[in-house]
């Protein structure tokens, strides 16, 4: 197969590409990258106008199986993935039964790969069942595929074995995963601000991300392990991880697009679509988490995207279950953070593409000739409606349903096969 | 003006109210209507027939997810002197507990044609999410949620301090105790806000109050001596003994040689300075006999106000609930 897309602005910020081009793509690579090529190709896409960029790199996504295919399964949420311009998505290992053997590890991956929507780059349990008392057997694990290993939403209460789970990974040269928080300070509703208060909803304080991150950092730097946080949602928490790099300790973070974009402002009239963990948190955190991605403290975006059937978000607040359906809204909220704080298009660009990929230790398939066909084609004007008819993810947790949005990815190409056309 | 989301859920169209879910958001027109028609109601307590035929004909139900047999009797005591059918329905030993979702148990009962609930749950903003997802065409009072809001227990509080103090814009008012788990204590901040009144003060120790409390208009006081200089009224809160377990509190001795009302410590405010508490009073914990029992003390008072005030809210919201389905209803032809 062989396709052709003509004039769009080609960005690729790893490779300091942003210009307007000619890209072929002749089974499965790309192999001419031109100001004008002539040729023929069985596909010819007029793409002036739309913007080119490298697929994306999703570095925590629930895709929910096995165990809650209600919610959404391997294949939909995929597919919804790919819909958002992804083509490479690392699952949580909080799967029922937990990802911490090679028999679910493999379950997961045969899925996705007979969906063929995208690369999977696994994270597996860090214990078993997610139990925090017995390690997985995570060279195995690696072996079949594993990029890193996490205790996904699980606070590790020992010392003890958060110590061994370290060193037993250092042993390896294993990556740990962790989404940093106190369960202690998190048995609470929303951020324990002014709103919390109004609300009568148990708070959850900054110092549930800080006291966490400050004591993984100790094991970082003891172990020498090489460590990405997921999920940064607060400017205390930034400060904390830019003097962790600072003193050359080997981490990276995340933050997720609902932080970057939302507010506990959100959860006015309990609004359970924004019952999330970490909670969302005040307008100085956001501003400060916008600052920490253009300043480079922070790495990459992640969805976080968390599908939910109807039923899971329809209760009082504190009944509901967390997390919000992400992927229908990612392009759009994505785009619309440009210009905050100063960021920059290519900024967001890098956050979502070469540099998540390069954390999960995937091949960053930039747009260079020879490179895999790992493509998203964005129409950044497009006024669209998410709807029933236009949304793709199973998860009914759609905190922007019936609103127009602008912005949408109009092709993905997974391996240089169509895996999205709007 | 644009309203509040909780203030938009509780109205009308044209203002009225339709469902009790908060007082925060109602505009102090409503709330000194509220007071109002609770006036002309504890006259009718006062009368040897005690009925009105304001809710002839309705059916009320009194939803409790959590006990409350004093709550509960005062809201099933002011339907019945409104004339309302009323059902009792204690569902933490029924349908919930036997997995029925509390979704489900209200699609029950709203296919029962029920005309008003009265919700107490132990989640802050469940009376909120059925006025705004399950039923929005049944009237809800909210008998209290979780940590939220008790707004009949506020207003009742209001009607007390307004019969034996007049006017709110002169008051200092001092409220005394575990704030932070007190439904009743941000709906009378708030309420008292609204109503006029310059200066609320909350007491307690700081395990005991909440996050940025000065953003419901208060000022806050750990030390109770201080903070009861020259107040005119002093509300006492209910101090569940369970704080002990979990380390907001060492133990109820302390507590009460800190925080509890004695006489010397009534002295600091003013010589006619009111005492209230919504009970039930927890003697020598947070309050002293000799206070409880003292000429200041309006206790027993309150439980009288509380009938008027349920009867006020309750044939307000039924009403303007008639009216928005009448509306919508003509809308719709």
């Amino acid at each position: 197969m062989s396709m052709l897309i003509r004039q769009a602005r080609t960005l690729d910020p790893q490779h300091n590409i942003d210009k307007l081009q000619d890209v072929l793509i002749k089974d499965g690579l790309i192999v001419e990258i031109s100001n004008h090529i002539e040729t023929q190709a069985e596909q010819i896409i007029d793409a002036s106008g739309q913007l080119l960029i490298p697929g994306m790199t999703d570095l925590l996504s629930y895709l929910r199986q096995p165990g809650n295919s209600q919610k959404g399964t391997i294949a939909s949420e995929t597919k919804a993935a790919a819909s958002a311009g992804f083509t490479c998505v690392a699952p949580s290992p909080d799967t029922q039964p937990a990802t911490d053997s090679t028999a679910v590890l493999e379950l997961v991956e045969d899925r996705a790969a007979q969906a063929g929507f995208c690369d999977l780059a696994p994270i597996a349990a860090l214990t078993q069942g997610l139990q925090s008392s017995h390690l997985t057997n995570m060279q195995g694990l690696s072996k079949a595929g594993a990029i890193a290993f996490s205790n996904a939403g699980e606070d590790i209460n020992s010392n003890t074995v958060l110590l061994r789970c370290y060193e037993y990974a250092a042993t390896f040269g294993l990556k740990i995963f962790l989404q940093a928080r106190d369960a202690d300070l998190s048995n609470g509703h929303m951020h324990d601000g002014a709103l919390a208060t109004q609300l009568g909803l148990n708070g959850i304080p900054v110092m549930a991300e800080t006291l966490a991150i400050s004591r993984q950092l100790q094991f970082i730097e003891h172990t020498g392990v090489s460590a990405h946080f997921q999920q940064i949602s607060s400017a205390s928490g930034v400060n904390l991880i830019r003097q962790a790099k600072a003193q050359g300790l080997p981490v990276t973070a995340d933050v997720d697009l609902a932080h970057l974009c939302y507010t506990e402002a959100q959860v006015q009239g309990y609004a359970s679509q924004y019952h999330v963990q970490p909670p969302l948190r005040g307008e100085d955190d956001r501003q400060a988490l916008l600052v920490a991605l253009v300043d480079g403290t922070i790495d990459a975006i992640v969805s976080a995207h968390q599908p939910h059937e109807a039923a899971a978000k329809c209760a009082p607040f504190a009944a509901t279950e967390l997390g919000m359906a992400m992927y229908d809204t990612f392009v759009p909220l994505l785009l619309g953070l440009q210009g905050q704080a100063g960021l920059s298009l290519n900024q967001l660009i890098k956050a979502t593409t070469s540099t998540p990929a390069a954390i999960a230790g995937q091949d960053s398939n930039g747009i260079m000739v020879g490179n895999t066909a790992n493509l998203c084609l964005i129409n950044p004007h497009q006024i669209w409606t998410l709807d029933e008819a236009t949304q793709q993810s199973a998860g009914a947790n759609q905190s922007l349903q019936g609103q127009v949005l602008t912005g949408r990815a109009q092709l993905t190409l997974h391996r240089g096969k169509i895996t999205w056309q709007a | 003006m644009s309203l509040s989301p909780s203030a938009k859920l509780q109205l009308t169209d044209s203002g009225e109210l339709r469902h009790f879910l908060t007082v925060d958001g109602l505009p102090k027109t409503m709330l000194e209507r509220i007071l109002d028609t609770a006036n002309s109601f504890v006259v009718v307590g006062n009368q040897e027939v005690k009925k009105v035929p304001l809710l002839r004909g309705k059916t009320v139900v009194n939803l409790f997810f959590e006990n409350s047999t004093r709550t509960r009797s005062t809201f099933e005591l002011a339907a019945k002197r409104l004339s309302a059918d009323v059902l009792n329905l204690d569902i933490k030993t029924s349908a919930t507990s036997k997995g029925e979702s509390l979704l489900d148990t209200l699609r029950n009962l709203r296919a029962m044609h029920s005309d008003m609930f009265v919700v107490r749950h132990s989640d802050s903003g469940a009376p909120h999410f059925i006025a705004d997802q399950v039923t929005p065409n049944v009237a809800i009072i909210n008998a209290g949620d979780g940590r939220h809001a008790h707004p009949t227990q506020a207003m009742l509080d209001m009607l007390t301090i307004h019969r034996h103090k007049g006017a709110f814009d002169q008051l200092k008012v001092a409220i005394v105790g575990d704030i932070l788990h007190s439904r009743v204590a941000r709906d009378q901040a708030i309420a008292l806000n609204t109503l006029g009144c310059q200066d609320v003060r909350f007491i307690g120790p700081n395990t005991l109050l909440p996050t940025e409390a000065a953003s419901l208009g208060v000022t806050t006081h750990t030390n109770m001596d201080q903070g009861l200089q020259d107040v005119d009224v002093v509300i006492m809160l209910r101090l569940q003994t369970e704080r002990m377990d979990s380390a907001f509190l060492p133990s109820a001795g302390e507590y009460f040689n800190a925080y509890g009302l004695n006489r010397q410590r009534l002295a600091k405010a003013k010589p006619d300075a009111i005492v209230m508490h919504p009970g039930p009073i927890n003697r020598g914990i947070e309050i002293e006999s000799e206070v409880a029992d003292g000429s200041q003390s309006l206790i027993l008072d309150q439980v009288g106000y509380g009938i008027a005030i349920r009867m006020a809210v309750m044939s307000m919201a039924m009403s303007g609930q008639m009216q928005q389905r009448q509306s919508s209803q003509q809308e719709g032809n």
